[in-house]
């Protein structure tokens, strides 16, 4: 069976990016893989920054990074049920993922390992001079993914 | 258990895996260099040496290549070694009062953490005042602020921050989309940093200021003074920063009802007010009276310390609590930064480099103060607060010998500025942790912080040419 993938935003996907992979799932007779990407690294830059700069103890540290991914996991549930009620109203199989790690690593590994035929990623809006500064994750995937790429900007 | 193959290029993952080596071996040989060549006219070999050591460590914190505890032990191994200050002189340096000042109030900060006071009297004032959309931001900003008057604005952010996290969440707020979000984050990370310049507690980098201020020149200012002298621009700054923040995060939802119910659940979760949380209060109360009227003569570490005491004696802390909330690197940070200030002003290499920058300048003490506090405001959002003060204060209160000015009016154009960040999430914790929430961007806080820390700048130069002069700080023109 074909597999459409959309890779979620941790800043909130919005609705048209998530209505564009259904309705390509669906006429494509395909499933639809949806993956949530933990971005673990930013817990663990918050907790080295409280315990190496703000010389806060183990306890308080710690506890704010479980918070952190606490949030981060909970926001991803939130996420993958927003897709998977749109999934259900299409009648499109649906397979929900979270991962830890790298967003462009892990969204890569996973159009590889599931041959994926489309992968749907958003990427935030980024002033133009801003664009020359950095290379967003989204850019990453179109440019090394074995398949067909769809971006959709979040303004 | 699942194992990641690293398929990059194996030229790019060995370049990288050199990067660190490369990076240490290239600072060992410039270090070598420094040390080795011949010295300037007028600066003795132990100056050279001592300049040598300023630089390796400024490098080591703006990188933050290893933990800024650990530079500060580089100052602490090299000094003696290089025959700058003699090893009896350097570990002396270790009993100065400001580093167990530091220490006490750390621990006093852990146990009102460990007891649960700090965080009902959060709740209490959310749950009693945060009935409006605007009353809510309203006291998390100001509750956030007055808090960091009174403990280390780190703990501050570190325990308001799951509360937030739980309102934001029933408020059913969109990470990044959320003018609410936003400004609820911005308010927790800016109510930090400006109540955090407001005393002695808020973070160790103006007890650091005080230290490296008595070691080098016998000067103190007091605990009431500081507050004093600053207070007028941290009510300002809060009022500024709260009409800026409303001005760039016009409020986007209509009642805070869900909130409420947050709030008193967690407050009945937390049943009647302990025997420790009294303790504390009453304890943290005296000790503070104690700071504003025994600091002088008993001296800060002493009343801090023996509070600590007082809270090991009545049993309501026990060691293990104190290890968990205190970061024990803290000491060697701090007793670092000091050697490193004593080293630069008595191997006369302070002397050297002021000659050598200000020498034929005659521009007056009032531009100084405005250049040094520029400085560091901006130095301030690329390194730790507390880097910024052992690199820079030695060589300003040089500076203010030189221009024959008070040197603890120019300690004022560096204690206080350092702790101003706003701009970027790297600069305190309390701002990574507000980028870290996802309902404001780097973007968004260097927005709003860059008019934040022009803002601060200026009002700080006003407040020092106007105000001070009126309480008898003294006069710089």
């Amino acid at each position: 069976m074909k597999k459409v993938l959309i890779a979620l935003s941790t800043a909130g996907t919005p609705d048209k990016a998530i209505d564009y992979a259904v309705e390509r799932a669906r006429k494509e007779n395909a499933a639809l893989v949806a993956i949530y990407v933990i971005d673990a690294e930013l817990a663990e830059e918050v907790f080295e920054s409280f315990s190496d700069m703000g010389f806060i103890g183990d306890r308080p540290s710690t506890l704010l990074s479980e918070s952190i991914m606490k949030e981060y996991r909970q926001r991803g549930y939130e996420e993958l049920g927003r897709v998977q009620i749109k999934t259900m109203e299409a009648g499109v199989d649906f397979e929900p993922l979270i991962e830890r790690g790298d967003f462009a690593s892990k969204v890569l590994e996973l159009v590889r390992r599931l041959d994926v035929s489309l992968a749907v990623v958003v990427k935030k809006g980024k002033k133009t001079f801003l664009k020359y500064l950095s290379r967003s994750p989204a850019d990453e995937v179109k440019e090394k993914a074995p398949c067909e790429v769809v971006i959709f900007t979040d303004e | 258990m699942s194992v990641e193959i690293d398929t990059r290029p194996i030229w790019i993952i060995l370049a990288l895996k050199s990067l660190r080596p490369l990076f240490f071996l290239l600072l060992a040989v410039l270090f070598w260099y420094f040390i080795n060549m011949p010295s300037p006219a007028g600066l003795t070999p132990a100056g050279q040496n001592a300049i040598a050591v300023f630089l390796l460590c400024l490098v080591l914190w703006v990188s933050n290549a290893v933990p800024l505890a650990i530079t500060s032990i580089f100052a602490i191994v090299l000094v003696p070694l290089l025959g700058i200050l003699t090893k009896k002189e350097t570990y002396a340096l270790f009993g100065n009062e400001a580093v167990f000042f530091i220490l006490g109030a750390f621990i006093l900060a852990g146990a009102v953490m460990h007891s649960g006071l700090s965080n009902r009297i959060a709740l209490n004032i959310i749950g009693k005042f945060g009935g409006s959309p605007r009353r809510l931001l309203l006291s998390v900003f100001l509750l956030a602020a007055v808090l960091s008057f009174f403990m280390s604005e780190h703990a501050v952010a570190a325990m308001l921050f799951p509360m937030l996290l739980e309102l934001s969440k029933s408020l059913k707020l969109r990470p990044g989309r959320s003018n609410y979000g936003k400004f609820l984050f911005l308010a927790l990370a800016w109510g930090c940093v400006i109540g955090g310049v407001a005393t002695f507690l808020g973070g160790a980098r103006v007890p650091l200021a005080m230290g490296i201020l008595k070691e080098t020149t016998g000067a103190t200012i007091g605990f009431l003074e500081y507050t004093v002298a600053v207070l007028p621009l941290v009510v300002i700054l809060l009022a500024v920063g709260f009409a800026l923040l409303m001005i760039l995060y016009p409020i986007d939802v209509a009642g805070v009802e869900n909130a409420g119910e947050v709030v008193e659940k967690r407050l009945k979760g937390l049943g009647k007010m302990s025997f420790g949380e009294y303790s504390v209060g009453i304890i943290l109360l005296l000790t503070i009276i104690g700071w504003i009227s025994m600091g002088r003569t008993l001296g800060l570490a002493a009343v801090a310390l023996s509070s600590v005491v007082v809270l090991f004696v009545l049993g309501i802390v026990r060691w293990k609590d104190i290890e968990e909330y205190v970061n024990w690197g803290i000491i060697l940070m701090y007793g670092g930064a000091i050697i490193l200030g004593s080293a630069l002003d008595k191997s006369g290499a302070a002397a050297w480099i002021i000659n050598g920058v200000i020498g034929r300048w005659s521009g007056s003490p009032w531009t100084v103060f405005a250049i040094v506090s520029l400085l560091t405001i901006f130095l301030t959002e690329a390194m730790s607060h507390a880097a910024v003060i052992a690199v820079l204060l030695p060589v300003v209160i040089g500076i203010s010998g030189k221009m024959s000015v008070d040197p603890s009016i120019m300690t004022y154009s560096v204690a206080t500025p350092a702790g101003l960040a706003f701009i970027l999430p790297m600069s305190t914790p309390a701002n990574a942790l507000a980028v870290s929430s996802n309902y404001i961007t780097v973007r968004d806080m260097a927005k709003g912080g860059l008019i934040m820390v022009i803002v601060s700048w200026v009002l700080f130069n006003l407040m020092a040419a106007f105000y001070w002069p009126l309480i008898g700080i003294g006069r710089l023109r």
